[in-house]
């Protein structure tokens, strides 16, 4: 039985009176594309953090590649790559100094650093920006820089949270082909994202959490066939979107567009 | 076995404190720290902030050497007359300012936030070691360390013999001190972070403010009292013996408990009030590890309220009006409500008042021509805590700043409005130092009090002005959920101290003039016509803060919203 590369059984944050993530369990095999939704507070952003050890869950467990985060931190950080939600760039620095500063920090030797600092800023198109001030980077350019971080230690496991936001559409088909090359080398990826039309062309298997519960859990096609059977009028050989899949599964928060907000032109 | 997983094998990793990994990052860290400050230095807004952080540092430095000749002085008159019996009382001052002072400067001290390092694999003893080694630039250290060193100076200028005791009780005793001012703002940084512990300290810090002002009365040190016959003194001696028996015991005590057996020969009851004193240092080790523990863990410090609560609150209003001035000054309100950090940097100043207030008593009875200085010292001191609010008063509004730009709001409407309700804000702390000072004092001279006023009228319109050139120009992000690990400017806390300075310069000078000539009247017709002309250009400079806005629109948007 092949080792799953993150588990998490129980999965539960509490922040006062408020449930963010509520008794989640899922698995992720290592290989997958994984694609994690939900809508806005849905807990997307706190199971991230939770499973790249910078929050504390109130309760349950964790596993990466097979060990519990807590006893492991120092080995399972250097074994996964982070792209956070608030990108978590330093805008003082230049890339190539921010991406020597991240190498280091991995414990990487500096010839290696150097080397493939060189080699992502190439890659990611931002080697003729090597002068300038993070801060003074567009936030497309951050969000690359803040790849290119997360990736140069070369991590097993890839957490990225809302990747291709304020990224063009030339720059998000290099990324898309870069996430794919690391996945066919033996790479796990979990990504959240708004965008589903990503989900539907990356990821193998998606789950789905609403109110920090988790609602759906399985391969496209298994959420498909899941969501089909349940709705009237709908043919189990009738191909949905991801977007119609989650729609069905989360719903729309009960409102009806035409009858709010009226008093817009 | 099957069906049973097996762990992916992980490459071990030393994470100790001198490990290969460790020393790796310590320099990339520093590497980081190099470059952010040279790349600082691009622009002339870097530049300035630069040569304001050298300045500062060397203000403290001066400072600290000029508290250090002061207990050098005094240690080498004890130390020379064989007084050990006063060491404690040296010890017990420097225990309190290094506690007291990182709170009152808190505006003035820019720190660096280690919580981003969580990311990495960063050992818990590198992010301990990290904590002290940033925590060692703080002022209470500088002023502290330079303070120690010459308590060791003066000892052993008197005493050759003592130099070892010394050294080793005053480096224990700065350690202890150093964990010790590092674990209180660790600490309160947690309890600030939610909202019911936010409360909770609010509280605690209401009730200790008022009950020094109870105090007061008590410790008025007027002699002539009746109440205060042999009998009572009796008690007082009586429970002065208690403390100082206490006091032995407790780290300042043991640190001169360990000079005064080392030099009386006597090395057992040293070592052993040494090794109690480095009990302490532990404990308090502990303590802060214990805190940063739960840090390093992913504690998350954060506010994170209920749904249904955030539906509660906003339907509130708290100010009725609907215009954009009682909108403005009602989420100020708000925001000020729940930063605690900026509430105490607002109360804080108030222990201190209560304590200067003493300075200015002459043999327990309220000496005039010193109570206008006096009085004008404690609310001098009490506009520090204010600084962060009239001298970045854009500073909490973050990524909201671009609302503030792109509402049909002038700028100068938003400005008026926070000047006023800061304004509004400081007048009640004014009342507060009054009181306190009037506790301290007794009733306060009308005419003195008149003189004061309007001092404050003239002062008030010349900070919100400053204030508001320096908000614009020399902005930085507020965190409402700490004190210590705040990113600040060094240029803007430099220069609104030197305006502070100077406002309280000719506050100063021509209160002491009037007084001096027996004619304190005198400031207040000086002081209004001053107050005239500071409203007056406060009021003319609100448009021209519009068109300076305009102009660094950019710059104040990537500063407050931007990657930090």
């Amino acid at each position: 039985m092949q080792t799953a590369a993150i588990q998490t059984t129980g999965l539960t944050r509490r922040f006062g009176e408020l449930t963010a993530v509520d008794n989640v369990s899922f698995s992720v095999a290592p290989g997958q594309f994984f694609g994690f939704l939900g809508p806005n507070g849905a807990g997307k952003s706190t199971t991230i953090k939770m499973l790249t050890g910078l929050l504390e869950p109130s309760a349950g467990a964790i596993e990466i590649l097979g060990h519990p985060f807590g006893a492991n931190a120092l080995e399972l950080k250097r074994q996964i790559g982070v792209v956070p939600e608030g990108m978590a760039l330093l805008g003082r620095l230049t890339a190539p100094e921010y991406l020597r500063f991240v190498g280091r920090m991995y414990g990487l030797d500096r010839a290696i650093t150097n080397q493939r600092t060189d080699e992502l800023l190439e890659f990611m198109q931002l080697a003729n920006e090597s002068r300038k001030l993070v801060t003074d980077f567009s936030h497309g350019m951050q969000k690359k820089l803040a790849l290119a971080a997360a990736v140069i230690h070369a991590p097993k496991i890839l957490f990225l949270d809302e990747p291709f936001e304020g990224v063009d559409a030339i720059a998000a088909g290099m990324l898309k082909a870069m996430l794919q090359g690391m996945i066919q080398r033996g790479a796990t990826i979990f990504l959240t994202t708004h965008v589903l039309e990503i989900v539907e062309r990356l990821c193998s298997h998606v789950a789905i959490i609403s109110q920090g519960r988790l609602v759906a859990n399985g391969s496209l096609e298994e959420l498909r066939a899941g969501v089909a059977s349940g709705l009237p009028g709908v043919q189990q050989e009738q191909r949905l979107t991801l977007e119609e899949i989650f729609l069905s599964i989360v719903g729309a928060g009960g409102m009806e567009p035409a009858q709010e907000l009226s008093w817009l032109a | 076995m099957a069906g049973v997983a097996e762990a992916v094998a992980v490459e071990r990793i030393r994470g100790g404190v001198f490990s290969r990994l460790a020393r790796s990052q310590y320099a990339a860290l520093a590497g980081m720290r190099w470059s952010m400050f040279r790349h600082g230095m691009r622009s002339t807004k870097g530049a300035v902030e630069a040569a304001a952080r050298i300045v500062i540092l060397l203000v403290y430095s001066f400072i600290g050497l000029g508290l250090a000749a002061g207990f050098g002085g005094g240690a080498y008159a004890a130390a020379s007359h064989g007084h050990w019996e006063l060491m404690p009382l040296f010890l017990w001052v420097l225990f309190f300012m290094w506690q007291v002072v990182p709170v009152s400067l808190a505006s003035f001290q820019q720190q660096f936030d280690l919580g981003g390092v969580l990311r990495f694999p960063v050992g818990f003893g590198v992010f301990y070691l990290l904590h002290l080694i940033f925590g060692l630039v703080d002022v209470s250290t500088i002023m502290g360390g330079f303070c120690c060193l010459g308590l060791l100076v003066g000892i052993t200028v008197a005493r050759l013999g003592a130099f070892g005791w010394a050294a080793l009780s005053l480096g224990v005793f700065a350690a202890f001190n150093i964990l010790l001012v590092r674990a209180i703002f660790a600490w309160i940084d947690r309890w600030l972070a939610q909202r019911r512990t936010r409360e909770i300290l609010s509280a605690v810090f209401l009730v200790l403010l008022l009950s020094m002002n109870f105090l007061n009365p008590a410790l008025r040190g007027n002699t002539n009292r009746p109440w205060l016959n042999a009998k009572s003194r009796d008690a007082g001696d009586r429970y002065l013996r208690i403390a100082n028996r206490v006091q032995r015991w407790l780290p300042a005590g043991l640190a001169a408990r360990v000079l005064r057996s080392g030099v009386s020969a006597n090395p057992g009851d040293a070592a052993e009030s040494l090794a109690l004193l480095g009990i302490y240092g532990l404990a308090v080790g502990g303590v802060l590890g214990f805190r940063l523990g739960g840090e390093y863990r992913g504690e998350n410090l954060g506010d994170a309220p209920g749904r249904k609560k955030v539906e509660k609150r906003s339907r509130q209003w708290l100010l009725d009006g609907a215009g954009p001035i009682a909108a403005e000054m009602e989420k100020e309100l708000r925001t000020i409500l729940r930063a605690l950090p900026l509430l105490y940097g607002m109360g804080a100043p108030l222990i201190m008042v209560f304590v200067f207030s003493g300075v200015f008593r002459s043999k327990g009875t309220t000496n005039l021509s010193q109570l206008p200085l006096g009085l004008l010292l404690c609310l001098a001191y009490a506009m520090v805590g204010f600084t962060q609010l009239l001298y970045n008063n854009l500073g909490t509004e973050g990524a909201g700043i671009q609302i503030l730009f792109l509402s049909p709001t002038p700028i100068r409407t938003v400005l008026l409005a926070k000047n006023l309700f800061h304004a509004l804000l400081f007048a009640i702390d004014a009342v507060l130092v009054c009181v306190i000072s009037s506790l301290r004092y007794g009733a306060v001279d009308l005419v003195a009090l008149a003189a004061i006023v309007s001092w404050l009228l003239f002062a008030m319109p010349v900070h919100l002005a400053a204030g508001n050139a320096f908000s614009i120009v020399m902005p930085y992000r507020v965190n409402m959920g700490r004190i210590s690990r705040q990113r600040g400017s060094q240029s803007n806390a430099l220069l609104s101290l030197a305006v502070q300075l100077g406002v309280l310069g000719i506050g100063g000078g021509i209160l002491a003039a009037c007084a001096f000539f027996n004619r304190l009247w005198l400031a207040v017709p000086v002081f209004l016509v001053l107050a005239a002309a500071a409203i007056f250009a406060w009021l003319r400079l609100l448009p021209r803060f519009e068109t300076m806005a305009s102009a660094r629109r950019d710059d104040l948007i990537a500063t407050l919203v931007k990657a930090e």
